[in-house]
């Protein structure tokens, strides 16, 4: 973390002299600029009117601002959850936040476990087993999607083993946030990173609590976790953008019902029958990128260096 | 350290019976590894053999015998649903349809880690450099760079499906600026296609590559800057002779995240030329959701499946080879 | 702790409500529909089910929306391998219909449809409907016409009169009017080649021959008036000067910049009418494609509704009812009058309605009357790959790599092959 503080400080740099300071600057600025181009004209349009037609005239402008395109958006896809006859609707926000809220949950408690286990014990076959789940780096869950596909369609509350009588009858997981989910129940990068992060605890407090007699749970608890919260927020920001930007996945294992915002998204990129409503399309863009966006910009030192992180991969 | 450790064993000579513990912790994680990273892999290889299409009366499935809990590969492997490794040897025959779409496709694949990689790196190294200063609004600049990798895919590839508009799209306009009078169809047109892929993937990747330099940099020794402001060397010596060769382990490291991450994206496919109707664009990883579940060709899926982890597999290990071959080095 | 961790998800999951728990005394009809025209399509279809259910208490029908055909039909397939709940119905392209109905993904409608109601729809919007998939010599039902368009040659006829011009009669004409239109800020004529073939059918049929005949595993990419029509579409650029060149405008920007005054005329869908009238502040003309040498030609395009295989005889039954409604002459016109597209009932056009909007809008009476010009659109076996086959010639053609007899003499040769296996 030091570095990287280090790193965000924009320490006293070593700039060339012999040229114009000047000159670095304004290059600088024109890059920051010409990056922010897409952003900046996404948003602008987003509030023109959503039957504006960007001819060659002025494709940034309208003559008025308006909400129009984001209402019509909103009319068109169930982006935000309705109240009707006693539940909330289905919606495509609801859909992201469940998937990325249970992949996040069940994940904080399986990497937590898991880089404790490998950080603090030693016992028969660790080596392999750590070699075993490492293996996920080398096979990223999004190219398995043809078998993993396959994988769900079978699965049902018979295989998991739950009760009949938690549900009215038997589901199949296809088209539900938890078959979105599942498959990274079990982080490979979150188990190394928890690990290397158990691993910089100083032994002398772990041999303190073993010699007091502490359970592994008030080890875990009051001396491996409290150093070791920065690694689990920075995996935990890494988590949540990964998979609520995630597309090809949730395109395959749901169908309705649990759509999420990326797939809203693409259903508006193929409007075309009639001609690219671009405002339309940039106010959609909109709705399903602005939270993070917005945190990003909120905790922007934060989500770099949780970044910083995930290039341990 | 070492007093530390011998605590640790004697504490574990204590309890001489075999500890389940580990194993129970580890439990969840091994099941959902095993599940879903573990088992497909073999799945994968083993309906590779698979000759089976819905809607082809030349590949019907020849057992209909149909199981709970038994997928279509156990269904269809027998007898003549099974083909072995003809999916592989069409592959490299010059002139099956197979062979064709997956020389294709691997040469999309190549063209694109070779256009995206390299040239977001050198501008992520343009990029550490220029916002590692001391310059008001540094902030709003470093922002400005690194937005792009919080930004969905599919937004970003939405948002220069514009740009890529003929006549009037800002990317276009640009060229016309510059006198080019050439296609400006890009996104339909086979042959640009997947470059406006690459430029959106540049655009998006340079900012998140920038980071990891950014890092590098501060790691850097001062003193050795100094020395050489001292003998007069100017800063493109400076950058050349000192910058760039001490940032080898960080070039090296970025450069295995983006070609492994570029096998990954392919999001931005699905909007931008999803109207490209003749596929002369299509990314490994898009050829296999295409032929799964639109061409619904369930063999040639998994057959590229196999081959994707293949290379996957190839570039970890070149990865660790290099790295290791690096620490011997230094 | 692996049970009790699913345990745990498991209440997650069922709290926040993946199963709607309520009995449901009522048949239940869902229908996958791709929405891809910008009118409020969920509002009209709000509705008519409103109405339906009204009259029909009993049954309980639900759209379930997608992108565009291609995603109803993979969300069909995935969804019917996925386990997931099958729809009752889907609208996906007329064309689909080999690919549908041997993935056994479709049922005929015949058992459901009689004599008299199948003789009102348009002959041309059945002739994408019918396939012997059992093998017994005679076509079955597949597709019941629903939301049908054509290819129109949308003119700016102010922008004509002005320059003392007649409507464009045949292709030289045509020609030379585009190119006589054409100035700095506009072009003569856009026709989009995103997803060529169906622009390209027309003008075929104008020189002579269709791309598609009668047979299911036959296709004429390489006739002398496929060849010439391709030919034309090159000149229009190269001897005329009156489109762009190379590969063309985009499918969705069209007719935008035709409203907006930027293109004098555009070949595009009946669908995008209403967009285009709403949005033009001059007089839209429409016609078929004009012929070669004389006449208007065109082909239907658009969306067929299908019935699902294995679902339940109580739930097919609700679902035909709810189709033959739906494409029942009030119906079509009222769906025609606020979506653009057209009627499928002949007898809908003897309707006051049709009548009283037709004197309105006499675009709609100018795209009716094409129909009596129209050839079958193209569609075989393994549709996809043979249409893939002629996409790729013709695109190389436009981007000048190939001449238009070469290729798609080799488009030719792939389609053979491909088709090869179904004869």
């Amino acid at each position: 973390m030091q570095t990287e503080r280090a790193a965000l400080n924009a320490s006293a740099a070593r700039q060339p002299r012999s040229w114009g300071v000047w000159g670095i600057n304004l290059l600088t600025v024109t890059l920051a600029l010409v990056w922010a181009i897409p952003i900046l004209w996404a948003t602008i349009v987003s509030f023109r009117p959503p039957s504006d037609n960007l001819g060659r005239g002025d494709v940034w402008f309208a003559d008025r601002l308006t909400l129009d395109s984001y209402e019509k958006a909103t009319s068109l896809a169930p982006f935000f959850p309705k109240w009707e006859d006693g539940h909330l609707t289905n919606s495509y926000y609801t859909n992201t936040i469940e998937f990325t809220a249970l992949t996040l949950a069940v994940q904080l408690v399986t990497v937590t476990l898991g880089g404790f286990v490998f950080a603090h014990f030693e016992f028969f076959g660790k080596r392999f087993l750590f070699a075993f789940i490492l293996l996920q780096m080398m096979i990223p869950t999004a190219i398995l999607l043809v078998p993993n596909f396959v994988t769900i369609r079978e699965f049902s509350t018979v295989y998991l083993g739950i009760p009949k009588a938690l549900y009215y009858k038997e589901f199949s997981l296809y088209d539900t946030p938890l078959a979105m989910a599942m498959p990274y129940f079990g982080s490979a990068f979150g188990t190394f990173l928890m690990r290397q992060a158990f691993l910089g605890v100083p032994r002398d407090l772990v041999d303190a609590g073993v010699v007091d007699g502490c359970r592994w749970y008030h080890l875990l608890r009051h001396v491996y976790l409290p150093p070791s919260w920065p690694s689990l927020i920075a995996f935990g920001m890494v988590t949540v953008s990964f998979h609520w930007n995630e597309l090809l996945w949730p395109l395959v294992v749901t169908s309705d019902k649990a759509r999420p915002l990326t797939m809203g998204l693409l259903r508006f990129t193929q409007l075309t029958d009639i001609g690219a409503q671009w405002s339309l399309m940039m106010a959609a863009t909109l709705i399903i990128a602005a939270p993070l966006l917005l945190l990003f910009i909120i905790f922007q030192r934060q989500f770099i260096s949780s970044f910083l992180h995930s290039g341990l991969k | 350290m070492t007093s530390s450790a011998s605590v640790r064993t004697r504490w574990q000579m204590r309890r001489p019976r075999i500890q389940w513990l580990p194993y129970v912790l580890l439990l969840p994680t091994l099941y959902f590894v095993f599940l879903f990273t573990v088992y497909p892999t073999f799945k994968v290889l083993r309906d590779s053999r698979i000759y089976y299409h819905p809607s082809r009366p030349d590949r019907q499935m020849v057992t209909d015998l149909k199981l709970p809990g038994i997928d279509e590969a156990t269904r269809s492997i027998r007898g003549p649903n099974n083909v072995g490794l003809a999916y592989f040897r069409a592959m490299v025959e010059p002139d099956s349809p197979e062979g064709e779409t997956f020389r294709q496709v691997i040469g999309n694949s190549a063209l694109y880690v070779v256009g995206t990689v390299p040239i977001s790196m050198i501008l992520a190294l343009l990029f550490a450099l220029l916002v590692n200063r001391k310059m008001r609004g540094v902030g709003i600049a470093r922002l400005a760079l690194f937005y792009p990798t919080v930004l969905p895919m599919v937004s970003a590839a939405t948002i220069w499906l514009f740009f890529f508009t003929p006549d009037y799209g800002l990317w276009n306009q640009l060229f016309k600026f510059f006198g080019y009078g050439g296609p400006q169809n890009w996104v339909i047109n086979p042959k640009l296609a997947l470059w406006s892929l690459i430029i959106v993937a540049i655009w998006k990747n340079a900012g998140y590559f920038m980071i990891f330099y950014l890092a590098g940099l501060q790691g850097l020794p001062e003193d050795v800057y100094e020395a050489a402001a001292l003998d007069g060397a100017n800063w493109f010596t400076q950058l050349t002779r000192i910058t760039v060769p001490l940032l080898r382990r960080t070039t090296l490291f970025v450069s295995v995240i983006a070609i492994i991450g570029a096998f990954q994206q392919v999001e931005h496919a699905l909007v931008m030329t999803y109207e490209l109707v003749s596929g002369e664009a299509d990314l490994l990883l898009y050829e296999i959701y295409q032929q799964r579940f639109i061409q619904q060709d369930y063999g040639f899926a998994n057959s590229l499946t196999v081959v994707m982890i293949a290379i996957l597999f190839a570039l970890t290990l070149a990865n660790v080879f290099l790295t290791e071959r690096q620490e011997y080095a230094n | 702790m692996k049970v009790r961790l699913l345990l745990i998800v498991a209440i997650l999951v069922t709290a926040l409500g993946v199963s709607s728990a309520a009995a449901q005394d009522k048949t239940v009809v869902t229908i996958y529909f791709p929405i891809a025209v910008d009118s409020p399509v969920t509002e009209i279809l709000d509705e008519y089910t409103a109405a339906y259910e009204a009259e029909n208490p009993d049954v309980d029908i639900v759209f379930s929306y997608e992108g565009g055909y291609t995603d109803v039909q993979t969300k069909l397939r995935t969804v019917a391998e996925g386990g997931g709940d099958l729809p009752a119905g889907a609208i996906m392209l007329a064309t689909d219909i080999f690919d549908v109905a041997n993935a056994g993904l479709v049922q005929p409608w015949d058992a459901y449809v009689d004599e008299d109601t199948l003789s009102d729809y348009f002959d041309v919007w059945l002739s994408n409907s019918y396939y012997d998939a059992d093998g017994d010599g005679t076509g079955e039902l597949y597709g019941l016409p629903f939301q049908r368009s054509t290819v129109l040659l949308y003119y700016n006829a102010t922008l004509l009169a002005e320059n003392n011009m007649e409507p464009p009669a045949n292709w030289q004409e045509l020609a030379e009017d585009a190119q006589t239109l054409t100035t700095d800020t506009r072009w003569g004529i856009l026709i989009p080649n995103s997803w060529p073939y169906w622009e390209l059918q027309p003008f075929a049929l104008g020189a002579g021959q269709n791309l598609v005949g009668d047979s299911d595993t036959e296709v004429f990419f390489n006739s002398d008036a496929a060849v010439e029509a391709l030919q034309y579409w090159v000149d229009l650029y190269t001897v005329y000067n009156a489109t762009p060149a190379g590969v063309q405008n985009n499918w969705g920007d069209a007719p935008g910049l035709f409203a907006s005054g930027d293109a004098a005329m555009i070949v595009h869908s009946t669908g995008s009418m209403p967009g285009i009238l709403s949005a033009a502040d001059f007089e839209v003309n429409v016609s078929g494609i004009p012929g070669k040498d004389g006449g208007h030609f065109t082909v239907p395009g658009g969306g067929n509704l299908y019935l699902v295989a294995g679902i339940d005889d109580a739930t097919a039954q609700a679902m035909a009812d709810f189709a033959l409604w739906l494409t029942s002459p009030e119906q079509t016109v009222d769906w025609s009058i606020r979506t653009g597209y057209l009627p499928v009932r002949q007898s809908a056009l003897e309707l006051e309605s049709w009548t009283s909007y037709a004197a309105d809008t006499p675009q709609a009476a100018q795209a009716v009357a094409t129909l009596d010009s129209a050839g079958p659109e193209l569609s075989v076996q393994s549709l996809a790959d043979v249409r893939n086959a002629l996409h790729t010639h013709i695109l190389a053609v436009l981007n000048g790599e190939e001449e238009p007899q070469a290729a798609l003499d080799a488009a030719q040769a792939e389609a053979d092959e491909i088709l090869s296996i179904y004869q």
